[in-house]
């Protein structure tokens, strides 16, 4: 065994006893250390690097460190094996997508006014709020020597009476805390649970009265995001986000399939997501709300078909093999305790349903909230994150389908890329005579850059190509100070110094990095395309376009047009609505009928797999060039020459 | 009543390229039908057939009918002059094989001397080939341009690689032509001639090799792009397919296990030059009836051949 030191860059420590042999990545996983490693430890990305300051490991060779960054003790984690005691810094940028969490600040409304409308036009559209839980306030006979009635019975039958039903089931969560809470309140007490049928399931008995909640909860394959809301009212009481903890076992759906298959992997990853990620998140928005969680008393969660699966710890691996069938598109009936979620175990855990192996409960979720299904006009709904998810129709009928746009969009693939986290640069405008950029960076204002998110690509490449720098092949094709070209002949654009930057490295984009972003915004259009071809249709019946995602925050639609990743079609045309999963995770566990509502659209969606679709792969190398090998498709971009 | 046929040309026409100078000049495409649809409109440019000879000699190309044609040549030149007698050919088609830093790394001033030869002791339009290399293809392509400039001369191909080193220096710089040679997807084909169009260089010099392969070597990938581009070009006007199209045939034929494998090892096969023709004017048809203008060709019995085809259908 050795003594493995990490160091933080904020001075912090975590020791650890490794077995010889092992490699640095596993060490730090084992040692719950978080090192970004989007390609799950394949010596692929590229991301996992650390300095190591003492000590000596057996590393492979590797193309992503040059000589000098060797020479400064550089080292890809995943490809280091610990053969003695070492002391290694983890750089920032490597674990910044754990990003501490963040509880959002709820005083300006901003947050809250998304639910409010969200609720507004589901209410509109003839989804009634409501749900059959019920909070009221009970006096029962205090017992004594002579009534010796047990507390149970004596609390369910007083709630029959008063209530009108047949039975009441005290689950034990309730059961366990019953005779301190009725003392508490002298035998007045509030029973908040919900009737089903003639029976009224009591989930939580307070001595004071005390608010019901809900939580609702996207689970991302990036980031996890969460709300606390009110179960009467409505009312976001908290809101919450951290990233996944299941990162550190691979960036996208595929790693993390791949990891969950080797021994002991579902464990892993599930604690990932419940212990690590779910129950942090869940007690922080207690705590802001000033709640016991055991007042959680349904939760629904939005996710994709792998996230589901791995949430619930049932077996993923049929998702990427042939012919892609999972385990469960719906699944009712699972409580929080059956996933040790910190909420009132009695609670109802609703998974919006998947759909197909690639188009899941984040889509159905943001469907429902889209209202795609109450509009007359052709709409078109794409969640964009690594997977690339499609939704078009209206009120007659609904298609969906999933095309894999790769970690491009969230910076993965990207030499400088990174997640829309503080540094990144996320908006880009470049002055067309000097070839100089300006750029806004996301987080406190005077910052020097760290690296460029998804947005911030878009409006780059969009500038790039606008201004003449840069070819509809994604090739250089001006030359100034700041495009420069490596031994290679590989042309890049450095977008700041490396004395402008915040981590010593220069922020450049290359022309693979280009190359990986056209492929990646060939896929969402190609998608578009093939599935409007597959109904006899182009983008001209397009009427509303609803981009959604995490990534989408700081898109700049008009670059998203220029560079032939969204139809050509008027802007105002497009609207930008958040997270969807997440309102749509927020209408579903408020609303019996949203729930039914959800089930009612996954089950009438059409899904158009591309993969098997003739003329699919055409339309995709059509699509792979600035902004498309068909010129007449966007006729409002021009290119800048 | 008499069924009267409907002529269906097409409003959009396939470019119209000029190679070599005076007299021995060819028009390559002009074309506004489909390949030999000559009941639609008339083809004023009928296609036509290049005739390939290498630097290194008879090399892969020793059957007798090869042997009997060049007996008695020891330089390129003297085989280009023999070659451009052969009946059915309308331009010569060089290839600097030699050139390839993998094989003989002839220098560029070699190849260069050995061109100019071939200019001063032929009349024929010129179309030069590279080693396939695309640095030294683009080294000697710009040399190339300089040493027979005012010839007019075909220089095939660009490639994704190097298309702005040549654009530059055979069309921009030399006004030669030049062609664009793309793995046969019409997507990439048409990437390729829109950046070639953006460097500045005059798509009305500009043909197309689409991608070949021998009959039978994938060849239905080479036919439904030809398919496709004819019809993008002429029914879509889609200007930036509007290029004529040159096809390598010999090239690819004569490395194909039918033409190589030997009478010894495979003797049910029967002749080993005959099943070479047969492969040659197999996949040279197949080109053109698929919207090929032009076809590049070694073999003069096959060259024959495929000429009489054209004449008869013209």
């Amino acid at each position: 065994m050795h003594e493995v030191i990490f160091t933080f860059e904020n001075g912090g420590e975590v020791r650890a006893s490794v077995q010889d042999g092992l490699s640095l990545l596993e060490a730090a996983r084992a040692a719950n250390v978080a090192i970004d490693a989007p390609c799950s430890g394949n010596g692929s990305c590229g991301k996992c690097r650390v300095k190591l300051l003492k000590g000596e490991v057996s590393a492979l060779p590797t193309a992503h460190l040059t000589a000098e960054e060797l020479a400064d003790g550089w080292r890809l984690a995943c490809g280091c094996k610990v053969i003695g005691d070492i002391t290694v810094m983890v750089p920032d940028i490597a674990s910044a997508y754990q990003s501490r969490m963040k509880t959002a600040d709820l005083s300006t409304g901003e947050e809250v006014a998304i639910f409010e409308k969200l609720m507004a036009d589901v209410a509109d559209a003839g989804i009634q709020f409501q749900n059959s839980f019920d909070c009221v306030q009970l006096t029962v006979d205090e017992p004594t020597l002579d009534d010796t009635m047990p507390d149970n019975e004596r609390l369910a039958r007083a709630l029959a009476a008063q209530l009108g039903v047949e039975t009441v089931d005290i689950p034990f969560s309730a059961m366990r805390r019953l005779a301190k809470v009725l003392r508490e309140g002298n035998f007045t007490v509030w029973c908040a649970g919900r009737r089903v049928g003639g029976t009224f399931e009591l989930l939580d008995v307070t001595a004071k009265e005390t608010p019901m909640c809900a939580a609702a909860i996207d689970i991302g394959t990036t980031t996890v995001t969460a709300v606390l809301t009110d179960l009467k009212t409505g009312k976001i009481l908290a809101k919450a986000s951290s990233g996944n903890g299941q990162i550190r076992f691979g960036a996208d759906v595929i790693n993390r399939i791949i990891e969950q298959g080797k021994p002991g992997g579902r464990e892993r990853l599930q604690k990932a997501i419940v212990d690590e990620t779910l129950n942090p998140i869940l007690q922080a928005l207690c705590k802001s709300a000033l709640l016991s969680p055991q007042r959680i008393l349904r939760l629904c969660i939005a996710a994709n078909t792998t996230m589901n699966h791995l949430f619930v710890g049932v077996d993923a691996s049929p998702v990427r093999m042939e012919p892609y069938i999972p385990s469960f598109f719906r699944w009712e009936g699972l409580k929080a305790r059956d996933l040790s979620l910190n909420a009132n175990g009695a609670a109802d855990v609703v998974l919006a349903p998947n759909i197909g192996s690639y188009v899941g409960g984040d889509i159905t979720a943001g469907a429902l909230a889209s209202l795609l299904w109450n509009k007359e006009e052709f709409t078109l709904f794409i969640d964009l994150g690594t997977n690339g998810e499609l939704v078009f129709g209206n009120s007659d009928f609904m298609m969906s389908c999933a095309c894999s746009a790769g970690p491009a969009f969230e910076g993965g693939d990207i030499s400088c890329g990174m997640r829309a986290t503080d540094g990144a640069i996320e908006a880009v405008t470049i002055d067309k005579e000097t070839m100089d950029p300006h750029f806004d960076i996301i987080g406190e204002p005077g910052q020097k850059p760290v690296g460029l998110c998804g947005s911030g690509i878009i409006d780059l490449i969009s500038e790039l190509f606008r201004c003449g720098i840069l070819s509809p092949k994604g090739e250089f094709i001006r030359e100034g100070k700041r495009v420069q070209r490596d031994e290679h002949g590989t042309g890049r654009y450095i977008l700041a110094f490396e004395d402008e930057s915040d981590t010593g490295r220069e922020i450049a984009l290359n022309e693979v990095d280009i190359d990986s972003f056209i492929h990646a915004k060939g896929a969402i259009f190609s998608a578009i395309d093939t599935m409007l071809r597959s109904l006899d249709m182009d983008v001209s019946v397009l009427e509303h376009v609803l981009v959604a995602g995490g990534i989408g925050s700081g898109i700049n639609m008009k670059n998203a047009v220029n560079i032939g990743m969204f139809p050509d079609i008027p802007l105002d045309k497009f609207e930008y609505i958040g997270n969807s999963s997440l309102s749509g995770s927020y209408a579903m566990v408020l609303s019996e009928e949203a729930e039914r509502k959800t089930y009612e659209l996954a089950a009438n969606m059409t899904y158009l797999e591309l993969s098997t679709y003739p003329g699919y792969m055409d339309a995709f190398i059509a699509a792979c060039f600035l902004p498309h090998t068909d010129s007449s498709l966007f006729p409002s971009v021009q290119q800048g020459v | 009543m008499a069924f009267t046929p409907k002529a269906q040309a097409f409003s959009a026409h396939i470019n119209a390229v000029t190679l070599g100078t005076g007299d021995n000049s060819v028009v390559i495409g002009g074309e506004n039908v489909l390949p030999f649809y000559t009941f639609d409109a008339p083809i004023e440019n009928a296609p036509k057939i290049g005739i390939q000879i290498s630097d290194l000699g008879l090399t892969q190309l020793n059957a007798p009918g090869f042997q009997e044609l060049y007996a008695g040549c020891s330089t390129m030149a003297e085989m280009a002059k023999k070659a451009e007698t052969v009946e059915g050919v309308s331009f010569l088609c060089l290839v600097f094989e030699g050139a390839d830093p993998n094989g003989e790394d002839k220098s560029v001033d070699e190849c260069v001397a050995q061109l100019k030869e071939v200019a001063a002791a032929t009349t024929k339009p010129l179309c030069i080939m590279g080693c396939k290399n695309v640095e030294k293809d683009a080294a000697l392509f710009a040399a190339m341009a300089d040493a027979i400039a005012g010839k007019n001369a075909l220089f095939l191909s660009a490639k994704e690689e190097n298309y702005k080193q040549v654009g530059a220096s055979v069309v921009m710089a030399q006004n030669h032509k030049m062609g664009a040679e793309s793995a046969v997807d019409i997507n990439l084909a048409k990437q390729l001639n829109v950046v070639i169009g953006q460097l500045g260089v005059d798509t009305q010099s500009v043909l197309m090799n689409i991608g070949t392969a021998a009959a039978g070597y994938g060849f239905e990938y080479v036919s439904s792009t030809l398919d496709r581009v004819k019809a993008a070009a002429l029914a879509q006007n889609d200007t930036q397919l509007q290029m004529p199209i040159i096809t390598p045939v010999s090239t690819e034929t004569w490395n194909t296990k039918e033409a190589v494998v030997s009478e010894e090892d495979m003797p049910e096969w029967g002749s080993r030059e005959e099943r070479g023709i047969e492969m040659e004017i197999t996949t040279a048809v197949a080109c053109l009836a698929g919207g090929s203008d032009a076809v590049v060709m070694a073999h003069p019995k096959a060259i024959a051949s495929v000429a009489k085809m054209i004449n008869a259908l013209m």
